[in-house]
């Protein structure tokens, strides 16, 4: 499949920015069962300097730098991907997640796509002991890797609350964890705390998904957003597999993937600092369109 | 210090006829020094006889009368006091004096070769470790290193994968906590490459014994420990990549637990001590903000740990850091010392492997032992740990506090309940990687000095490498911790510790040829360079506090002394007496004004801890300014100030008191201003000083002449105009008559040879401003100066008889928005300004 993508991020400002030093991670990686066919981004007012950027998890980094005073900055990123990639049945066999445990422990190597660097707490995923627990509950011991992680995610998807009004990206795992609620980066970052709790390692994508509107009513434009989920280590057999906690469904051809990172934090779209105004109005639209 | 020196080698020289009574002392101490049971000490060997450094020592210090020695180590005490050496503990908000054990530890030479050998080889190694760890990754890829191991320790800085450090090493400067274990041997019990602390304190620390035991100290034969501060300014120096760099301290600021010994620090090898917000990026390279503008920074030693250095690349929510570092490090733009992500080799998780790596990377054994560490995330280390759970501590293998267990210390099993046991346990099994277990080692004891007796105390070393272009140099002395306790085992200094002073004895006698001071004096070195735009708004603001003190100190005198006025009940000195209350009123020093009761007004406005505009309130404000520019201030000045809050903190008994208080504390502000006027580095910020008490004392002679030579003015008005601004006698010399409105409006505000006046504060504000940078470019005349050029020609021309009221009060707002002027044009990054902001929300 092949999608054109537009993910456009503004900011308006109560009074004018003298100065902002951005970092950008808005162009969708290739591998992982997709393609980047093309990609462009257009920045308003115009960046005095941009450098590009892999950084460690080989995420495209762009930094940006503005020294003209502005009220709004608009970031105007387009892409076009195409994938394909096949997710494992959700009762497909797999190997125990004591093993995978187990042999994630004895990496050796500290890559990217090394298991190890995902299995310990990050800056915004604390590992704790009721997560831990909470999650515990779908992984007998003997169980499959793979059936633990779907009845997970089958449960925050169930138990948890979908809010958008509940919580901003600040809010505490804990707090998520206890009232239940949250939108998909804090499921995502829930799913990712209880199994890197049982030792299972667990990062974090950050990505566009394809939406279908309900049956007879034409899809709106600018009405997706950002989204998020996560990729477990299944062990060297089954590789990184994509759990949508949000959605319950594995990761296959609707999800777009931008960046991999421990959480949030590593993989955020637009990051950065601004000199001259405390009030900010943020405003993302993203659209998803398929192309054939 | 001569006539001390002269003391004390009077009493040691009498020496012969004290002998017995000497004797006796030690023999005293020693039947009372109970030693631990199986427990090596430092002054007592194993066979029951006194080691002999110690015996030296005790020897000499046992000359001293017990008066004496009581006297001695009081001076200490205060010095220490004086200077405020403090330390904030973890969790509290305000510091504490620094608790100093009045011995030293003492090593003996032969000794200290044998431990700076094994230090020197860990720096070594632990070097390598980390070029390994960031560059190329063989020791993780061959499996001399578990990828765990490193994984899990937060201080693993992915952001510097690959980064070259600039100055070409990642540790720059190394500290080892060692100490002597059952077998009389040292060991290492952790490493500290991220950002050492303590050397500042070991400093502080010699400074004060060496003072106090002058001719104990020299007659003792101790290593220095200056050369080792040079070697390491000198190699920061050398890492740079021009001749004269500019070298930063990187501070989290005041309220960091170890914010004396920054300062200390800085003020002592002449770095500029800085904050985050003092650095911007600009182009490739770090700058500091100062008064002439963006300044090249080429060496920041960072006292601030690395996850903090960069919110927009490491942690977002950090204030402390400077945005874009990392990526000027990746430019090769600054020198950071010690390179970001050093503090990995901090994880006990690595301790167990260091024997292995040793023989790996530099082909020989370790010198000097670990402490016995067994990582968990390892199968065969993990069963031995189990198996012997109750005879080992469990540790987090990477930071501070045990995974699942509250406190931040080790974790004894035998000490949990059966259910915690169990937990502990299963926690091990299950994420094995996130534990280590250490052996217990209980550690040698030191000698205390406890009223009169030595005690056994257990004690923590921490031994200093720096990193020289001709390899390692090691600090000889250190920052030794005591605990409270006889069973401790790590020692912290927020747990209620002693630090101790350190000295390296040398049995050979000092070579003749060197010429060894009599103590190891700091050598407090010129700041070179502009002032960092912060530190000037610190002085100007210093400045304007301290003045205003006075200001509020003279109205206070006035209005305590009008009451011995035989004059006093009459109309016109009552009515001067309400304007000196109004004043003070508008001033925050005080709630109302009173007709009958001036005195309690007075009393009020010296000391009221809940006004605002109180003298007391004023000298606290100067003081807590004056703590963030500690590394500017010289020992006496910041002694004044303390000194100056201290009497304003004490209650004044009646009327007379809170005159005297108030006279004395304005001699303590003459005194404060002679030292700045005579001993403050005129590169160091002293214009800034001396533009805030020029501005404030403008803006308060004004207010003066208004409220006390107003178009109606009498007698009695202008009489306290003239007492309030110290020029009576010069009225008196100039004029035969009484006070008159013209004359005195002219002494006051017009004579510019008056220092006084108004006109000689506009003048010497002209002056200061002249002789600094103008900021931009274009020759165009800049605000500040453009104001005080305008005030100082109207002053020049005005006429004293043209000067009424109305006229001084538009002089009033010229001074002070000449005042703020002065502010946002050398300060643009004050509190005022605008500092970084995150982008909000999530993009």
């Amino acid at each position: 499949m092949i999608y054109d993508i537009r993910h456009v991020t503004s900011y308006a400002y109560e009074s004018p920015v003298s100065f902002a030093r951005c970092s950008l991670r808005l162009e969708p990686r290739s591998g992982d069962g997709q393609e980047l066919v093309s990609h462009s981004v257009d920045i308003r007012p115009k960046p005095a300097d941009r450098t590009v950027r892999r950084d460690f998890f080989g995420t495209h980094t762009e930094s940006i730098l503005i020294e003209t005073a502005h009220r709004n900055l608009r970031i105007d990123s387009r892409s076009r991907v195409s994938v394909s990639r096949q997710a494992p049945g959700r009762a497909a066999p797999s190997p125990t997640w004591e093993s995978v445990r187990d042999v994630a422990f004895e990496a050796t190597s500290l890559g990217p796509e090394s298991p190890i660097g995902y299995v310990f707490a990050s800056p915004l995923v604390p590992v704790q002991r009721p997560v831990t627990a909470y999650a515990a509950a779908s992984f007998a011991p003997g169980c499959g890797i793979l059936a633990g992680a779907v009845e997970l995610m089958h449960r925050i998807r169930t138990e948890f609350k979908y809010d958008p009004k509940a919580t901003v990206i600040s809010t505490p795992l804990k707090e998520v964890f206890e009232k239940r609620h949250g939108v998909c980066q804090d499921f995502a970052h829930v799913m990712i705390a209880g199994l890197r709790g049982l030792g299972l390692p667990a990062a974090y994508v950050s990505g566009y998904l394809r939406t279908i509107p309900p049956p007879g009513k034409p899809r709106l434009q600018g009405a997706d957003a950002t989204h998020a989920w996560v990729s477990l280590w299944c062990g060297e057999g089954l590789g990184w597999v994509g759990f949508d906690p949000t959605n319950d469904i594995l990761v296959e051809n609707d999800h777009i993937i931008l960046a991999v990172g421990r959480d949030f934090s590593d993989v955020s779209p637009v990051d950065g600092i601004i000199v001259g105004s405390r009030k900010q109005k943020l405003a993302v639209a993203v659209d998803v369109l398929l192309v054939e | 210090m001569a006539g001390q020196d002269g003391q004390e080698g009077g009493r040691e020289s009498s020496q012969g006829s004290r002998v017995r009574p000497a004797n006796r002392r030690v023999a005293q101490w020693m039947r009372d020094y109970a030693r631990l049971p199986g427990i090596p000490d430092e002054y007592i060997a194993q066979d029951g006889a006194p080691r002999a450094v110690w015996n030296r020592f005790f020897d000499a210090f046992a000359a001293l009368s017990p008066g004496e020695i009581d006297r001695r180590f009081g001076s200490a005490d205060r010095h220490l006091r004086e200077a405020g050496v403090t330390y904030r503990a973890p969790g509290e908000t305000s510091d504490r004096l620094w608790p100093l054990s009045h011995l030293p530890l003492l090593i003996d030479e032969a000794d200290w070769q044998q431990l700076t050998a094994g230090i020197v080889q860990r720096a070594e190694l632990l070097e390598l470790v980390l070029s390994d760890l960031y560059g190329e990754g063989r020791l993780v890829a061959e499996g001399a290193i578990p990828a765990a191991a490193i994984a899990g320790s937060a201080e693993y800085l992915r952001a510097v994968c690959g980064v070259k450090p600039p100055g070409g090493r990642y540790l720059s400067l190394y500290a080892a906590d060692v100490g002597r274990g059952p077998d009389g041997r040292w060991w290492v019990l952790g490493d500290r490459t991220q950002a050492p602390s303590g050397a500042g304190y070991a400093l502080e620390n010699r400074l004060v014994l060496s003072r106090a035991f002058t001719s104990l100290y020299k007659s003792m034969n101790v290593e220095r420990v200056a050369p080792f501060f040079e070697a390491f300014r000198d190699s920061l120096r050398a890492s740079a990549d021009r001749d004269e760099p500019r070298i930063g301290l990187l501070t989290p600021g005041q309220f960091s637990e170890t914010y004396f010994e920054h300062a200390t620090l800085a003020r002592y090898l002449g770095f500029l001590l800085v904050e985050g917000d003092d650095l911007a990026v600009s182009g490739d390279r770090i700058h500091i903000r100062t008064v002439a503008g963006l300044k090249r920074l080429d060496v920041l030693l960072r006292r601030v740990d690395s996850n903090f250095l960069d919110p927009l690349e490491l942690d977002a929510s950090s204030q402390l850091g400077v945005p874009g570092l990392i990526d000027v490090l990746r430019k090769n733009g600054v020198v950071v010392a010690n390179m970001p992500g050093s503090g990995v080799m901090e994880a006990r998780a690595l301790l167990g492997f260091l024997p292995s790596l040793s023989r790996r990377l530099l082909g020989e054994d370790l010198k000097m032992p670990n402490i016995a560490t067994w990582w968990c995330g390892q199968k065969a280390a993990r069963d031995e740990v189990l198996s012997r759970l109750d005879e080992v501590a469990i540790e987090g293998a990477y930071g501070r506090g045990v995974p699942g267990f509250p406190g931040s210390g080790p974790v004894l099993a035998g000490e949990l309940s059966a259910a915690d046991r169990e937990r502990l346990r299963g926690a091990i099994n299950d994420r094995g990687i996130d534990y280590v277990g250490q052996e217990l080692v209980r550690l040698s004891t030191v000698p205390v000095w406890d009223h009169g007796r030595i005690m056994p105390r257990p004690f923590v070393l921490r031994v200093f490498a720096a990193a020289t272009p001709n390899g390692w140099t090691i600090m000889p002395g250190g920052f030794c911790r005591i605990a409270e306790q006889t069973d401790a085992r790590a020692v912290s200094m927020g747990d209620g510790a002693r630090a101790a002073d350190v000295w390296v004895v040398s049995d050979k006698a000092v070579p003749a040829s060197t010429l060894l001071p009599a103590v190891d004096t700091v050598r407090i070195r010129r700041i070179a360079g502009w002032v960092p735009s912060r530190a000037a708004d610190n002085l100007f603001w210093l400045g304007r506090y301290l003045e205003r003190a006075e200001a509020t100190l003279r109205l206070v005198r006035a209005l305590g002394t009008s009451q011995r006025d035989p004059g006093k009940g009459s109309s016109p000195v009552l009515h001067a007496l309400e304007r000196i209350q109004r004043l003070l009123v508008t001033w925050g020093a005080t709630s109302q004004s009173s007709r009958t009761q001036p005195a309690k007004v007075a009393a009020e406005a010296l000391q009221a801890e809940d006004k605002f505009g109180s003298a007391l309130s004023l000298v606290r404000a100067a003081q807590r300014t004056a703590t963030s520019l500690r590394e500017r201030l010289s020992p006496d000045a910041w002694q004044v100030i303390t000194e100056m809050v201290e009497r304003l903190a004490q209650e004044v008994e009646d009327d007379d008191g809170v005159v005297s208080a108030a006279e004395l504390t304005l001699q303590e502000l003459a005194s404060f201003a002679g030292l700045a006027q005579e001993n403050m580095n005129r590169a160091a910020g002293w214009r800034f000083l001396e533009m805030g008490r020029r501005a404030e004392r403008a803006i308060n002679t004004v207010r003066f002449a208004r409220q006390f030579a107003y178009d109606e003015a009498g007698g009695e008005d202008l009489d306290i105009l003239l007492t309030l601004v110290d020029c009576q006698i010069t009225y008196r010399s100039r004029y035969l008559v009484g006070p008159l409105l013209a004359p005195v409006r002219d002494l006051v505000v017009l004579d510019p040879y008056n220092p006084r006046s108004v006109a000689f504060q506009v003048a010497a504000l002209n002056d200061h401003i002249a002789s600094l940078p103008t900021l931009k470019e274009g020759g165009l005349i800049e605000r500040p100066q453009r104001l005080a050029v305008a005030l100082q020609a109207m002053l020049t021309t005005a006429e004293a008889a043209s000067l009424d009221t109305k006229t001084l009060f538009s002089l009033e707002q010229d001074l002070l928005n000449l005042a703020d002027a002065i502010g946002s044009h050398y300060f643009p990054h004050g509190p005022n300004a605008s500092r970084p902001e995150k982008l909000t929300g999530l993009a």
